[in-house]
């Protein structure tokens, strides 16, 4: 607690009172006879002092500060705080929301980067608001007069504040006249000056009053502004360090995939089970328990590979005898009487036709039907058949006019026969209401055998599943997606699109793909422009994955999707065995395929993620590349090889040129697909044999003659030149080769998997769809809008927040006038 | 010898004058001056506040009045508060020379973003009364009664002559140096503590006491502290849940019908008739989450938050209406014993 201060002086022994007691003191000072005469009444010197920190001290006094927000919750608990402490709090309160908030909308976001954005955001909303008067006031404010405007000092209580905090209140005896007087020199204040202190004081005072008030009226503006700009500046470093992470996150799960695979428990689907089974134990097992256990064991799979485990599950467990007893009756006998109904006859005619309950179960016992474990119900459909037999007749006979005898026998056809083959009738469905199957402590025991089987196996499918979306996954946080977006983001420059190219370019695709041509055209008429440029490519095209690796940035990851690859055979093979060890053969076929290749399995669609992922993305980038050098190669003349090529006449050349020089900037697939159907001028054609032929999808020759000179001819000199030795150069030489094959020739018409010329065809729309890639003025278009869009907002708030800090600078300049002529 | 220190108060009786005086709220202050606590009140100080913030207080700050005090510097925190939120709005809303699609989707968030500021304000400041008003229920101290502060101010040229600025303070604003010379009546009537005795009364600490205004003090101060904390940390945990519901999808359909043409009173009605559904929407998918989300976080967050927000709210009021600080019931033959001699100086 600290010493009352009048108290103090009532206190004879005091060493406050001992220092005015002492030798410096003046001689004729005695405090009681001040003190009686009530003429000077003079606080003691305090125990406050000027903040002095530097850069080094910043952890310090952050741990400090932190620990003096504590106490002061802490002592507003109890209710002791003072009113220092009770600001502290507002402090507290406003992190702890912020924190709330960032929180709260990060758990509404889907990706890892997004969710850590929030936090950045509040982040650098809270620095930006400490930052700019730091940066914009008070840094200028010491350059330029040599005054700290956010000094801070220590009161007797140990309570840090602002000095200049209240202007009706400034602790000027903090500052000693040294100090004063240097700042003084600063300000060029006369150095014989009357009351110099006091006239330093004022501009100090001034100064610091003029630069709180303009960090009331700019921080406003400033610190949302200067948040974003850091949230913007922040983004692709953090993308950078959580691909890092993502990268090794994604060999470790394929490291540890069996250790990974046990953080899934699978606990209600277990209790379901458990629940399932006490329920039927010692009962019938009736289809409607093999669909539910179906449906437990297979929560997590696919609705094929469902269907399958059903299936088995019916044949190993449901076996098909059954039996006959008074509920199974009852059962017939409600089918019955609803099925009459469906005959819409009269009650009348029903009842005279329809058997009753007691003459079915006579008949059954007469007959030695109503027994246990039958397998054939052949019997009992006779029986009924029978009684409805000699009821129709009994009634035709006493009614030889009535108008329904004709259709009953046809009725009673209906009755017995199911119209859909594959399905029970109704009255066959309640004869085998009743299956024998129980289900028994051994059937139990194996039904847990799959159970653990199922969730072992799709645990594990969850772990690589996990590996496969860090890698590939349509989102904005893969590799791949990072592979994409550095890529793009160069390709403007690359190709130098201006502002005004790409103002224009980011309205519509149409727009972009004739700028695009323009570019493209000049390029290849510079030689070194197209040497450049190819170069520029290389660089960038070699990060690209190619089939099997991920660039050639990482031998880690290399491995790491090889290693994917195999772990995905090892996994989805030895499910399929275990399965079929089983007796599950059905359901192993859904998930490891008939053989080795696993291509209708979901063995098959595993593997498949990854590499038609990166096929869609590399063949984007391969495209721009190939469209390049056919511009270039149509530059240097049209000499094509195509002997389909040559027999076109010139008019016919230059029209397929042109279309060529087209469809590559902006063709999709749909365009292949339809060999190019489009009117072709008929001016030229008007006296040749092909006159009919006035659409291209009728020449056979033109679509060829395209299809060989864009992707089967030779690549231009220079292209070779700029992309050999490259990772992907034998790549982008497939990728070439399978457009000719698979989008120019005869594959391209047959179903996937299906054999023409006794060959399979393994080419699908979807695998089709990823080579063709994106079309180039699509692509533009969407890099254009991006880079308008984020320049445009840059330059927006950019500008405001540079005229603002230069504003405020300036400010510096017209601050601390006092009125008068200064020196004098 | 030392001597007592004589302090010499102002003998000037504090005046106090009602609404009836007729005078206009610049002249009726002759001194500083206890408010109601009402809403009239609360507007009026809040209009005069920002108003002062914005144009009288920047100009005597920038010219570096020497009448320029910490109240103005803090009036003035208003400005980035409301500039800042302007702001904040702009930066998610500057999208008008974006393509129509771009423009389309950056106005879906630009719009939920200018709606979580505009809550995150209402909300901060209408939970307060979550902690305001059932303390002045149950203890029947009201923390938050405004007075005005007559300020005499320094004259800066021979020209100045109106030297008088009012600032409007609240009674229990500082916990150090609370106005208490303000809750008593006039001096030497029986009304004198009025205000203290009902306190007193409030809290079981009697009727009719001598010294009520003694024995309330310290009550009321640790009121006023408890109250400042669970006010200060509730309020900006519900300014979260404003934030919360405001960044709900449901809001999607307000935002098309959006208007605030009052004039053409047949779409405006429609608005506020959507925003009232779209709230609704808003408030049930706030709480519960989002649907097919698998973590626990995705799924309750929404009421995770309410939940602290409100725990906040009943703690702070719980521990503040939780008063340790009434004067002990001994009597003085406890704390004095007949039996001992005592020296009395």
């Amino acid at each position: 607690m600290k010493t009352n201060l009048i108290q103090a002086y009532q206190t004879g022994n005091s060493p406050i009172l001992q220092k005015y007691k002492s030798d410096k003191a003046a001689k004729d000072f005695d405090i009681n006879k001040e003190l009686s005469t009530h003429t000077f009444i003079k606080p003691l010197p305090g125990n406050g002092h000027l903040v002095k920190t530097n850069i080094f001290d910043i952890p310090s006094e952050l741990f400090k500060d932190f620990k003096y927000s504590l106490n002061s919750v802490k002592h507003a608990i109890t209710g002791d705080a003072n009113d220092h402490e009770l600001g502290k709090i507002n402090d507290v309160g406003m992190k702890l929301g912020g924190l709330a908030i960032a929180g709260y909308l990060a758990t509404r976001k889907q990706t890892p980067l997004t969710k850590v954005m929030e936090f950045v955001g509040l982040t650098s909303f809270f620095a930006a608001m400490d930052i700019w008067p730091k940066l914009a006031l008070q840094l200028p404010a010491y350059l330029i007069h040599g005054v700290d405007v956010r000094q801070q000092y220590v009161d007797n209580y140990g309570r840090k504040k602002f000095f200049y905090q209240d202007h009706q209140f400034i602790p000027w005896d903090l500052y000693s006249d040294d100090e004063i007087n240097k700042i003084g020199d600063r300000l060029g204040v006369d150095k014989n000056m009357k009351n110099r202190r006091a006239y330093i004081q004022e501009k100090m005072r001034k100064i610091a009053l003029q630069n709180n008030t303009m960090w009331m009226l700019t921080s406003g503006i400033a610190t949302p502004i200067l948040s974003a700009l850091i949230c913007n500046a922040a983004e692709k470093p953090i993308l950078r360090l959580q691909e890092k992470m993502a990268a090794q996150k994604a060999n470790d799960l394929l490291k540890n995939v069996t250790q990974e695979s046990q953080k899934y428990k699978f606990k209600d689907e277990n209790k379901q089970l458990e629940a399932l089974l006490e329920t039927y134990k010692g009962k019938n097992i009736t289809p409607e328990f093999i669909e539910k256990l179906s449906a437990n064991l297979s929560e997590w799979y696919d609705i094929g590979t469902r269907a399958k485990l059903k299936q088995d599950l019916t044949n190993l467990f449901g076996n098909k005898n059954y039996n006959v007893d008074d509920e199974v009756l009852g059962n017939v006998y409600s089918a019955l009487k609803d099925e009459f109904k469906k005959f819409k006859l009269d009650d009348e005619i029903i009842n005279q036709i329809m058997p009753s309950k007691d003459e079915i179960k006579t008949s059954f016992i007469e007959r030695g039907l109503l027994t246990e474990g039958i397998k054939d119900l052949s019997e009992h459909k006779k029986a009924i058949n029978s009684l409805i037999t000699r009821n129709v007749k009994t009634y035709a006979q006493n009614n030889p006019n009535s108008s329904v005898n004709n259709i009953l026998n046809m009725y009673i056809k209906n009755l017995m026969h199911s119209k859909n083959k594959t399905d029970f009738s109704p009255l066959e469905k309640a004869l085998r209401s009743n299956q024998s199957a129980k289900l028994t402590d051994g059937i139990i025991s194996q039904i847990h055998s799959i159970n653990t089987l199922m969730h072992g196996f799709i645990s594990r499918v969850f772990v690589l599943d996990k590996y496969a979306y860090i890698r590939a996954a349509q989102a904005p946080e893969t590799m791949l997606a990072d592979n994409w977006n550095n890529i793009t983001e160069s390709l403007l420059k690359t190709f130098n699109f201006t502002d005004s190219e790409i103002k224009k370019s980011r309205l519509d695709r149409t727009f972009a793909g004739d700028i695009l041509k323009e570019k493209f055209e000049k390029i290849v008429s510079d030689d070194e422009l197209y040497k450049q440029t190819i170069e520029d490519l290389r660089k960038k095209l070699s990060e690209l994955p190619t089939e099997n690796v991920f660039g050639q940035e990482s031998e880690q990851l290399k491995i790491g999707n090889a290693k994917y690859q195999s772990m995905v055979d090892d996994v989805f093979n030895a499910m399929g065995k275990k399965l079929s060890e089983l007796g599950l053969d059905s359901t192993a076929a859904a998930v490891s395929g008939y053989d080795d290749s696993g291509r209708t399995s979901l063995k098959g669609i595993q593997k498949n993620f990854l590499t038609d992922r990166i096929r869609g993305v590399k063949s984007s980038f391969y495209r721009i590349l190939n469209t390049l050098d056919f511009y270039r190669r149509v530059h240097e003349g049209m000499n094509f090889n195509s002997q389909t090529f040559k027999y076109l006449d010139d008019v016919s050349k230059k029209e397929l040129l042109d279309l060529c020089k087209k469809t590559l900037i902006d063709g999709h697939l749909s365009d292949y697909s339809v060999k190019l159907y489009s009117k072709r001028s008929l001016d030229h054609l008007a006296n040749t044999a092909d006159k009919d032929l006035v659409e291209l999808a009728n020449d056979k020759n033109f679509f060829k003659a395209f299809m060989e000179i864009i992707y089967n001819e030779e690549l231009n000199s220079k292209t070779l030149e700029g992309i050999k030795d490259t990772v992907f150069g034998s790549d982008f030489a497939r990728y070439r080769e399978d457009i000719f094959k698979f989008l120019g020739g005869y594959e391209y018409f047959p179903k996937r998997f299906h054999k023409v010329f006794d060959y399979e065809v393994k080419s699908g729309s979807d695998f089709k769809f990823n080579l063709l890639g994106s079309s180039l003025d699509e692509m533009f278009n969407n890099l254009c809008k991006q880079k308008f869009n984020s320049t445009k907002w840059l330059k927006t708030f950019g500008t405001i927040g540079a005229v603002l800090t230069a504003g405020t600078v300036l400010s510096q300049f017209f601050f601390g006038k006092l009125p008068g002529k200064e020196n004098s | 010898m030392i001597l007592p220190i004589n302090i010499k108060f102002n003998d000037k009786t504090p005046k106090f004058y009602g609404e009836e005086s007729g005078k206009k709220p610049d002249e009726m202050y002759d001194g500083d001056t206890l408010l109601e606590n009402n809403f009239s009140t609360r507007a009026r100080i809040g209009v005069d506040k920002i108003t002062k913030a914005f144009t009288v207080y920047p100009v005597k700050g920038m010219t570096g009045s020497i009448n320029s005090n910490f109240y103005e510097f803090l009036t003035m925190g208003n400005v980035p508060y409301i500039i800042g939120s302007i702001t904040l709005m702009s930066i998610f809303n500057a999208y008008k020379s974006y393509a129509h699609r771009d423009k389309l989707r950056a106005s879906q968030l630009g719009n939920k973003m200018a709606l979580g500021v505009l809550f995150y304000g209402l909300f901060k400041e209408f939970s307060k009364n979550f902690i305001d008003k059932p303390v002045k229920w149950f203890t029947g101290i009201d923390t938050q009664i405004p007075y005005a502060r007559v300020i005499h101010q320094l004259q800066q040229s021979p020209q100045d002559s109106d030297l008088t600025s009012i600032e409007y303070h609240k009674i229990g604003e500082s916990v150090d140096f609370t106005r208490w010379d303000l809750l008593y009546k006039k001096t030497g009537t029986p009304e004198h503590n009025l205000i203290f005795d009902k306190i007193a009364k409030k809290n079981g600490l009697g009727e009719n006491l001598n010294d009520s205004d003694q024995e309330v003090k310290p009550i009321y101060k640790e009121v006023l502290i408890k109250s400042n904390l669970a006010r200060t940390i509730s309020s900006y945990l519900w300014a979260a849940v404003g934030v919360g519901l405001a960044f709900q999808n449901s809001w999607k359909h307000y935002f098309k019908v959006m208007n605030f043409k009052i004039w053409q009173p047949k779409v405006f009605a429609h608005s506020i008739k959507i925003f009232g559904k779209s709230a609704l929407k808003a408030t049930e998918s706030f709480l519960n989450g989002k649907e097919k989300s698998k973590s626990i976080a995705g799924k309750h967050s929404g009421k995770i938050l309410l939940g602290t927000a409100l725990a906040s709210t009943i703690l702070g009021l719980a521990n503040t209406l939780h008063i340790t600080k009434k004067p002990s019931k001994s009597n003085i033959k406890s704390v004095m014993n007949d039996k001992k001699e005592t020296v009395v100086c």
